[in-house]
Formats: structure tokens, sequence, C-alpha cells
């Protein structure tokens, strides 16, 4: 249903106490419907399929796509709590690939319990500012029972208890064992209906031959051994250009050159090939990746630092005719296809190597945002020096893209987890944050500090709570027998017993834990700040999918 | 101290080894500017041990290693431009295998302690990093993955490895750790500024026991007692004292036993380390000491084999 441009300029404002009441509907309907998902044992919700009623509802059981799914609540009041959850479980999956189910529990009880503290007299803003206090005790607390994890067993088990298919597990847990946190794991679509991997060696990039007349006829790939690189993002017209490198190339008593460049004329091409002789010397140009400028230009500064070349970049008005046999890098082996090119056995100085990555963990560590964090990975992943390409495979497009997305998600976990630790899993860690908030409510100096920890420590029980629930067990009975349990203890779900969740190899990414108490913590504490609800009295378009 | 120069070995010795049955059949190996070399009385005359290659066996040969379960399996393994070569018969007969071209310079052999099972050893190569064969030799795979520094100067299995897996090379600017047979590398946080290593020891069993020693081109001896997170130099050293060999007592730490070839002069520690002395040799040689092998293990009376970088190895 559309409204028109004067139903917009009417606005409803809803006061206390329904503004409370409405917004935690609406977080109620969408932590409600996530709420099954969590734990070993979840179960699936079935969403209407955007394409109608005549289709196959899809099944889900990822926290965070199904409150995607949500687009608006027929409630408007209640509308503005169920899109600050869903923004919040988004945001935690598309940060830490995990984790949703788990902030959803902890951001439903903390607005609860919270809500009715402030009906009952608190002081909103106090209770926000001790839930923020009590938030860097428990992330402290989590950190300090982080434990690396160490070994292709383990990192397989971890991946087990993300993605919960253990053909899926068991590649990533291999890969990851190789690769490590930064190294570089392209997910690609499989020819085969199960899952592949493979390792390249070295760095490539996208970007292959700029010409297919210099591949010879029948081979898909070249290869050249002792190669000259000519590093640069240049475009090369005249052939002039594109002489001294040749005259280096022989002068460094180099096998082959490979030119890499934004794009060439016919004429280089011609060049190259007249200087190619099938069994001898042999020169290719190929594509330098991306159209973005700033990612080629990190592309031909680290390609520069891997061979020992000098960079000869587009901006800086670089140019070839005063090029030396020096300014040319060198690699062991190097290779081209249509698609793409790469070297191995790079001949740059390892000081330098080493340096450039330790300066780019610096900056991934530093950036703030998703995407950058990303591309430095990527830059660090590439300049480690090799790669595994996983080949998902499936009966159908849709059954592959799901596995593919699941996949990439569990990477994302797994990187978080090589990079700061692992907790003991299935809610137990959180369950044993517990005695900071008692401590916390010892030592509390009013009502609304002691409220604080109450509620915090009810939100770092209710993640065990839900799994505890949805594998079908008497909640109470178990948590009875946790309280004597030692610290790092929980319920083993599949066993149906009280057990030391590390030694059993259950386990959790301490990121992913850190993330979710901060996200649920920090939106709960602003959600209860929020006295008073302005929305358009009828809304533009309703759909709920 | 009977300290006779063996005169067949007519060139620059690379390295030296001993067959772990030593004290039985007094065999040991050397490898050289041209070629292996074979004595099967304890060092004292040497023979080509390449001789069944004919004019192929003159070639430079900068590494050699016996198996650890030599007394069955009876195989050796010598490292050549572009390949390593493996004998089953204690160094008579040689089969090739090749490293992929273009040919790289193998600089160390390492064998798995455990190797009558995993069939594991690694070469170290100054061009492609680090080769790895899990097939006794046959077949050799790059494995580099987190080795930024591709020029690998010597290597470093730890004794436990059947349960760690783990290993350590030295490189041209530092050392790196595998933690899982070499699949994957890792930075050790090794002074930069220290290196080019050219050897490396590993002492003691897993855990708090276990020391690392690092001897380096022209900067001593480091050593790390907390796998390599710190490094405490232990003996300092200048450019014309290169540590080209390291050995520890397989009793360590209960024997804190290290000898070490320092330039031209072999130097001994009895407290791991902390103070060094160095060692009489009978005829001070002027050229520099390139390895040393302790055939029946350090102690005081036992043998060693120092090779020399013009050609001969000392017998003490």
């Amino acid at each position: 249903m559309t409204g028109t441009a004067a139903d917009q300029r009417y606005r409803q404002v809803v006061l206390q106490p329904e503004s409370y009441h409405a917004v935690l509907r609406g977080i109620e309907q969408i932590v409600a419907a996530v709420r099954p998902t969590l734990g070993p044992r979840p179960r699936f919700v079935a969403v209407e399929s955007p394409s109608g009623r005549n289709f196959l509802p899809e099944r889900l059981d990822n926290a965070a796509t199904i409150a995607r799914r949500v687009i608006a609540l027929a409630d408007r009041d209640a509308d503005m709590g169920a899109m600050l959850v869903r923004h919040l479980l988004w945001r935690q999956t598309e940060r830490n690939g995990d984790g949703a189910a788990t902030t959803a529990v902890m951001f439903h009880i903390i607005v609860a319990e919270g809500i009715r503290y402030v009906a009952s007299g608190g002081n909103a803003m106090l209770l926000r500012r001790h839930l923020e206090r009590g938030m860097r005790l428990i992330l402290d607390r989590l950190a300090e029972m982080a434990r690396p994890v160490k070994g292709k067993a383990q990192v397989t088990r971890l991946a087990q208890s993300i993605c919960y298919d253990r053909e899926m597990s068991g590649l990533l847990g291999e890969i990851f064992d190789i690769v490590g946190e930064y190294g570089h794991l392209e997910i690609r679509t499989g020819q085969s209906r199960g899952l592949e991997r493979e390792y390249v060696e070295g760095l490539y990039w996208d970007g292959g031959l700029l010409a297919r007349s210099m591949l010879p006829e029948g081979t898909p790939r070249l290869e050249i051994e002792n190669a000259a690189i000519l590093v640069t993002n240049l475009d090369l017209k005249a052939p002039q250009d594109l002489v001294p490198t040749l005259q280096a190339t022989m002068a460094a008593n180099r096998k082959g050159l490979v030119v890499t460049a934004r794009e060439i004329s016919t004429d280089i091409v011609a060049l190259l090939k007249a200087n190619t002789h099938p069994g001898g010397f042999q020169a290719i140009a190929v594509k330098i990746p991306t159209v973005d400028v700033n990612l080629q230009a990190e592309t031909v500064m680290d390609l520069g630092v891997v061979t020992g070349g000098r960079t000869f970049v587009r901006d800086s008005g670089d140019r070839l005719l005063d090029l030396t046999p020096a300014d040319l890098g060198h690699a062991r082996r190097a290779w081209a296809d249509m698609n793409h090119f790469g070297i191995s056995g790079g001949q740059g100085d390892p000081r330098v190597l080493r340096q450039r990555v330790a300066e780019l963990r610096r900056v991934f560590h530093a950036a703030r945002d998703v995407e950058s964090r990303e591309r430095v990975r990527k830059r660090i992943g590439k300049l480690m020096g090799g790669a595994a390409i996983m080949h998902v495979g499936g009966l159908h497009e849709v059954e592959i893209n799901a596995r593919k997305e699941i996949a990439e998600r569990t990477a994302t976990v797994l990187r978080n987890a090589l990079r700061e630790g692992v907790v003991a899993g299935g809610g137990a860690a959180l369950f044993a944050c517990q005695d900071v908030c008692r401590q916390g409510q010892e030592q509390a100096m009013g009502p609304d500090e002691r409220a604080a920890y109450r509620i915090l420590e009810l939100a770092l029980a209710a993640p065990l709570r839900t799994i505890i629930e949805n594998a079908g067990y008497d909640t109470s009975h178990v948590l009875a027998e946790l309280q004597f349990a030692e610290s790092g203890w929980g319920f083993d779900v599949e066993t149906g017993r009280v057990t030391d969740m590390l030694a059993a190899g259950i386990i959790d990414s301490v990121a992913v834990l850190r993330a979710a108490v901060s996200n649920a913590i920090s939106t709960a504490a602003l959600a209860l700040t929020m006295d008073v609800l302005v929305h358009s009295k009828r809304p533009e378009t309703r759909y709920n999918t | 101290m009977n300290q006779p120069r063996a005169t067949v070995v007519p060139d620059g010795v690379y390295a030296l080894t001993a067959s772990p049955e030593f004290a039985r059949d007094a065999l040991c190996f050397a490898a050289a500017e041209s070629g292996l070399y074979r004595s099967t009385d304890g060092g004292l005359t040497w023979e080509p041990a390449f001789a069944s290659l004919g004019e192929a066996g003159l070639t430079l040969t900068t590494a050699v290693a016996v198996s650890p379960s030599f007394k069955s399996d009876r195989t050796v393994f010598a490292a050549v431009p572009g390949g390593v070569l493996r004998s089953y018969d204690r160094g008579q007969t040689w089969y090739s295998a090749f490293l992929p071209t273009p040919p790289p310079l193998v600089s160390a052999l390492a064998v798995s302690p455990n190797y009558a099972e995993d069939g594991t050893l690694f070469a170290a190569t100054l061009d492609d990093g680090v080769y790895r064969s899990a097939d006794r030799g046959v077949r050799w795979v790059a494995y580099n993955f987190g080795l930024l520094d591709l020029h690998v100067t010597c290597l470093a299995v730890s004794p436990d490895y059947a349960d760690d897996e783990t290993l350590f090379s030295g490189t041209e600017s530092g050392i790196f750790e595998s933690t899982n047979g070499a699949r994957a590398w890792r930075e050790v946080d090794f002074p930069m500024e220290y290196a080019p290593v050219l050897s490396l020891a590993i002492a003691g069993r897993r855990g708090e026991d276990r020391v690392i020693f690092a001897g380096t081109e022209s900067a001593g001896i480091f050593r790390s007692g907390d796998a390599g997170c710190t490094w405490q130099q232990i003996l300092s050293g200048d450019e014309s004292s290169p540590v080209n060999a390291i050995l520890v007592s397989s009793d360590y730490p209960s024997e804190r036993l290290v000898l070490a070839v320092n330039g031209s002069v072999l130097v001994i520690s009895q407290d791991g380390g902390n103070t060094w002395a160095e060692s009489p040799l009978k005829h001070p040689v002027t050229e520099m000491l390139t390895s040393v092998a302790a055939p029946a293990g350090l102690g005081a009376g036992r043998p060693l084999l120092i090779g020399l970088s013009e050609g001969g190895v000392l017998c003490i």
C-alpha cells in the first residue's frame, strides 16, 4: 500500500511509556524469530519467498539473514524496535561472520530488564553509563580467557561449530592451518557436486595477457623462468618506449620479460612478439588489475616490493626512457593466462618485504571500516606468498550460492579466531563472565549501578539458557548443575553432560563473542535512552517478507 | 689427541654427517665442491661417494644427511644443484630427484626424527625457500606459505617432530617457524639487523626446557628460551667469524654442552651458552671452519669431525 505525499507530512509522536513498550514489542518479534537458530542443534525458520506465495519458502538458520528478510513490521511503533535489532544483527554478522543469535538474545534481555528498571523509577542515563562500564569489564574478562587456536584439528572444530558441515569444516580447517589469519582464500563456484581445494604457490592477480596472440597456439597458459618484470601501470603506446626495457632485460641476462601495464598498443604487441623465440626468450604483457586507481597503485607497489623492481606509476609522471637493468624486477617463475598472471620466487629484498607486511598489519589493526580492513588483509594475504582456492559445488545455483555464503562467513570467523583466540563455547565463556557482574553488584555505589550489573548478569546467561532450551533440555536443572562447576565448564548438548568445554573441543571465537557483547550492550544502552518515537503516520510502503 | 688432516677431500667442505652407528661402522660423509666423499674409518681417509655416477658425480654437493633409521634403511641424501640424490646402500649407488626449474641451490637438508614412519625430509634452498618430501626423497614440493624470505640458509627440526611438527628455518633476514611440518611459516621475532642466520640448533624437549640457538654471519650466537619470542646474544661476533654450525648435547638440559664453529675457531660452552671457551685445535687453522659433526654425540673424549673452507676434514 502506498501513501500519498500528504500522508508523509503527518507525524506520529509516541511518548512514554508507550514508546518503550512499542520498541520492546518490535525487538521481541525479531528475537523470537532468530532465537531457535542458536546452538549446535538449530531449528530452521521458514521465510516466504520474495517471489510470491506459490514459491517454496526459504529455510534459514542464520539469524542475521532471517532478520534481514524482515523489511518492515505492520505495527509502525514496533517497527522502530525491530529495525534497531535488524541493523544490529546484520552489523554483527557482516563484521564478524557469526554471533547474531547470541547478540539478539543478550540484547533482548538487557532492553527488557532495563525498561522494567526504568519504569520502576530508575535513571536511564545512569543505567546506560553503568551498563557501558560493565561492558568494558566483561570484554576484558573475555580477552583474559582467550586461548590461541592451534592446529588443524582445533580450527576444524571451530569451523564445524559455525557451518555445521563436516566436509566444509574439514577443508577450511586444513586451509586455515596453512594460510593463517591473513592468508588469501578465494571461494569459487566449482564444477563438481562437492567441495575441492587447491593451493597456488606465489602471488597471482586477476588480469591476464593483454593480447591472446601472445599465448602459443594450443596452450592455455604461459610460463617463464628467471623473468625480468617491468612493474608499471602505464599505457604503453609507442614501441620506442619499450626498447630500453628490452635492452635492460638482455643486459640482465634474463630468460624472459613480463610487462605489467594498463593498456598496450598493437605496435607494442608486435614488438614483444618479434622478440619472442619458441624455447628461448619470451616477452609478454599482462594487464595490471582493477579499474580502481588506488588499488592499481597498491598492486604496483606490492609487485615492486616482491620482485625488487622500480615502480613506474602513471600518476607520478614516470617514463620508461631512463630505465636501467637495476630497475627491473626479477622472479624465478612467472606465468600468465587470459585471466590471471602470477609470480613465484620474487627476488625483492626480503627485509623490505617483511617491513611492508608489518606495516600493512599495523594498518589493518588501525582500520575502522570493514572494507578497508578487507582490502588490507587481501594485500597481506597476497604478500604471504601463496593462496588457497576453494571450489564450492552443488546440485543447483541456489545451493552453491548458499554454501559459498556459509563458507565466506565461516572463513571470517576463523580469521578472527586465529587473530584473537578462542574461549569455551556453547555460551560457557559468557556464563563464566557473570563473576564480573556479581563483583560489580557487591561493590556498587548506588541502585542504578547495582541494577546495571544485575541486568548484565542475566544477559550473560541468556545464550547458554537458549542453547539448552533449543536442544530440548531442562534449563533449570542444567543451570543448577553449572552453578557448582568451574569457570569454562558448560553444557554439551550432544552428550547431555556438563563438561570442560575447551577440553571437549567446544570453542567459540573470542572476537565474535566480544563483538556480540559490545554490540548488544552498547545498542541496548542506547535504546534505553530513547524516550520518544516520531514517525510518519502512515508508511510509504508496507512489506512483510 | 690424534688429529690427522685428510687430504682426499680436496676442496671446500660444505657439510658433514655421520652414521648413527658410527661407533660400529665408522661411516661418515663430507659434502664438498667436487662431490660427496665417504669415509669408513671415522674420517681418516676419504673416497668419492659418487663414483658410481661417473663424471656426473664430479658435481658441487652442498648438503648431506643420513636417515635416523640408517641401521635398517641405510639411506643417505645429498644435495646437488637443482636436485637431491638418495642412496639406499650407505652411499654406494644413487637415485636422483629434481627440484622444479630453474635449478635452486640447496643449502641444507634436514630429516624428520620420525623418518622411519613419516618418510619426511626437508631441503632448504638459497633461491626457492623450503622443499618438503613426504615419500623418502622421491618427490619434492615447495612449502613456502608465509616464508617471506626465500633465501634459506639452514634448518632445524624439533626432536619431538612426531608430536609437534615443528621446525625452524634460518634465512637472510631472520628466522621463521613452522608448527605444521612446513605447510605454513610464521616470522620469529629475531632482530633483523643481526641476520643472516647461518645455523640453528634446538635443545631440550618440548615446553619450558626447550632452547633455540641461532648462529649468525657476523653477530655471533643468540639464544631463546621462549620458543623464539625473545633472543639474547650469548656470544658476540664480527664479520670474520661466521657461526656456520652449532651442536648441542642430546641430553640437554641435564648436560648443557654447546659447541659452535666461530670463524676459524671452535668454541664450547658447558653451561648452555652463558660462558664460552675456545677449544684448542692441535694444529690451529687460519681458514674458516664450515661444518662440524659429533658422530657419537657431544662429550669429553668423543670424536668430532670439522669441515674446512679450503678443503679437508679435521678429525678430533
